[in-house]
């Protein structure tokens, strides 16, 4: 039997449907036009949920598979790995898409060690090959500076979407699918019990929401140095990203980190000190207004990348440019007065 | 408690070359590192141990100049130390790795509970761990940022996009642990001394009793058809000079676009 459709898996965050999931039903929409075939949506959670889930037509869906159970009201990675695998059996999908939030990347390698598939992680863009429609998947490769272009030659071809990637299908009213209620085994069984959930206490990182992004790299040398960041940050009115190596040098907390798995920051003005570029960090740059970088090294990527590179000493140039910025601020207060 | 926990050698960070004209890795002359993230696996795994008087095996999948991260293991804390190792590994997708690891957990174990690091710096997929208890056909919990026996099932904490979540586990169970979540020891020279002298043994393919159609490239359902270097886009300019002229120059272009 042929397989036929692409499916995306929409995510209950236990209060409401995942924004993220917006955003696989724009993707997923435009791939299933592509191949001429329908999106289907896979959405697992409690009866309350039955009015969102039921409209996710109103997004582009053409098929939603529904199902609510009082035993799927937190997500139980064991039991909602039975579920999915069951409808991907029956219903043979091309694709298979997962964002990559903690359930789908806690979702997608479950799925996929049980079903042998082959599964590429945090995509970022994808292609139809047109000699045999299969699904070009593309990530920043395990080397420094290349994307890979990946296919599987399994079925469903299966991925998960960095999150913030593709912009969010918008509403069409009128618009509905056809609503399928999935077939529960017996007992919903898990391992796994839920005691209790707490909202996180920490705000989410300014980082995200900055306009202005100082970021640090391993070219700065020394914690010192990179501490000086703050400084500069404070004075641009901007928040502090840093590359995962200096994360794990421990100059700075993983709040901090931008890249594949860090945040994705879309600043007016992004601000590189000894950064090299390594797309594992350039991934994390969503539509950044004005890129500069500073580097001792020309030929560096973020070099090649940036509006504007600075060739220079990292250690001379950030006292430098902090005290020009002190100067700059102190002029425009005492011209205010 | 009987313990496993899978650790990735890697490349040192900025070791790793990209052949400009073949665009694969050249790996020559990168020394292997022990995954950093996996280093908060390990102190998760041996805390536990220690609390249940418990025994913590460690693996590696990789050439035989990984044994190095395995001494380390045992001079944190680990009690032995395997190396999986067989040119018929190399070219693993996480399918295929995860395949051997659950191998290795069935022949050494048996184990209550699997550690695996959160992400490897290298890969950055994050796959390993839930794919490894799909072979195994156990449950598995992302993230988990604390971990504690309590009575015959596991207390763990995990973090999730919304929070974090308390949740009891009945075992065998996978975990991979959130990063920064424990604080790693120092190998003890003690240990150390004591790592340096123990055998850590080889396994191989042919050891494991592993299918050869699920092993190293060809049996990895993914296969990467390409690579590319992404288009730069846009107007460039190189500033270069005395540091002070360079900082005036940024300075005022910063404010010609209204950016300061």
């Amino acid at each position: 039997m042929e397989h036929r459709g692409v499916f995306i898996f929409a995510e209950w965050t236990g209060e409401r449907i995942h924004p993220v999931t917006y955003e696989l039903l724009n993707e997923g929409r435009r791939l299933a036009d592509l191949l001429e075939e329908p999106l289907g949506v896979i959405f697992l959670g409690p009866p309350e949920a039955e009015g969102e889930a039921t409209d996710l037509g109103s997004y582009g869906a053409d098929v939603v598979f529904l199902g609510l159970h009082e035993a799927l009201a937190s997500f139980r990675d064991d039991l909602y790995t039975e579920l999915i695998i069951q409808i991907l059996k029956e219903e043979r999908p091309e694709i298979m898409l997962f964002s990559a939030t903690s359930r789908g990347q806690a979702l997608a390698p479950r799925v996929a060690g049980k079903m042998k598939l082959g599964l590429t992680a945090h995509c970022i863009a994808f292609e139809i090959r047109p000699e045999d429609k299969a699904l070009v998947q593309i990530r920043p490769s395990f080397g420094e500076n290349v994307m890979a272009k990946i296919i599987s030659r399994t079925k469903p071809q299966m991925a998960t979407v960095r999150p913030g990637v593709f912009s969010p299908a918008s509403r069409q009213p009128g618009k509905k699918a056809e609503l399928k209620s999935v077939a529960f085994p017996p007992a919903l069984e898990s391992a796994l019990e839920v005691l209790s959930k707490r909202p996180r206490q920490r705000p989410e990182t300014e980082l995200v929401s900055a306009q202005v992004v100082v970021a640090g790299g391993r070219g700065l040398g020394n914690k010192e140095l990179f501490d000086k960041l703050f400084e500069l940050a404070e004075l641009l009115e901007g928040a502090v990203g840093a590359t995962r190596p200096v994360c794990h040098l421990g100059w700075i907390s993983e709040d901090h980190m931008i890249g594949v798995s860090g945040h994705t920051v879309s600043p007016r003005l992004y601000l590189g000190f000894g950064i090299s570029g390594a797309l594992h960090h350039i991934v994390g740059l969503r539509n950044p207004g004005f890129i500069v970088a500073v580097n001792i090294d020309p030929e560096a990527p973020l070099m090649q990348k940036a509006h504007l590179a600075v060739v220079g000493d990292v250690r001379e140039i950030i006292p430098l440019l902090i005290q020009r910025l002190k100067e700059l601020k102190g002029s425009v207060t005492r011209e205010e007065r | 408690m009987q313990i496993l926990v899978c650790l990735k050698p890697v490349p040192e960070p900025g070791t790793v070359k990209v052949d400009p004209q073949t665009h694969t890795l050249r790996r020559e002359g990168s020394r292997l590192i022990l995954n950093p993230p996996d280093r908060f696996a390990l102190e998760a795994a041996v805390r536990l141990k220690e609390s249940t008087n418990g025994r913590l095996v460690a693996v590696s999948m990789g050439p035989p100049n990984a044994k190095e991260i395995l001494i380390e293991a045992l001079a944190c804390g680990a009690d032995e130390a395997f190396l999986l190792s067989d040119r018929a590994f190399a070219g693993a997708d996480t399918l295929a790795t995860s395949y051997v690891l659950s191998l290795a957990a069935q022949k050494l174990g048996p184990f209550a509970l699997i550690v695996c690091g959160k992400v490897s710096v290298d890969g950055e997929t994050a796959q390993v761990g839930p794919e490894l208890a799909a072979w195994l056909g156990w449950p598995s919990v992302i993230w988990v940022k604390k971990v504690s026996l309590r009575e015959d099932k596991l207390f763990l904490t995990r973090v999730t996009d919304e929070g974090e979540e308390d949740i009891l586990a009945r075992p065998p169970l996978v975990i991979t642990i959130e990063n920064e979540s424990y604080d790693p020891r120092p190998p003890s020279i003690k240990r150390l001394l004591w790592a340096r002298g123990t055998e850590i043994p080889s396994l191989t393919a042919a050891d494991l009793g592993a299918k050869e159609e699920y092993l190293g490239l060809e049996g990895s359902p993914t296969q990467v058809l390409d690579v590319f270097t992404p288009r730069h886009e846009g107007e460039r300019e190189v500033i270069t000079g005395e540091a002070h002229e360079v900082v005036d120059t940024l300075v005022s272009h910063l404010k010609e676009r209204g950016l300061i």
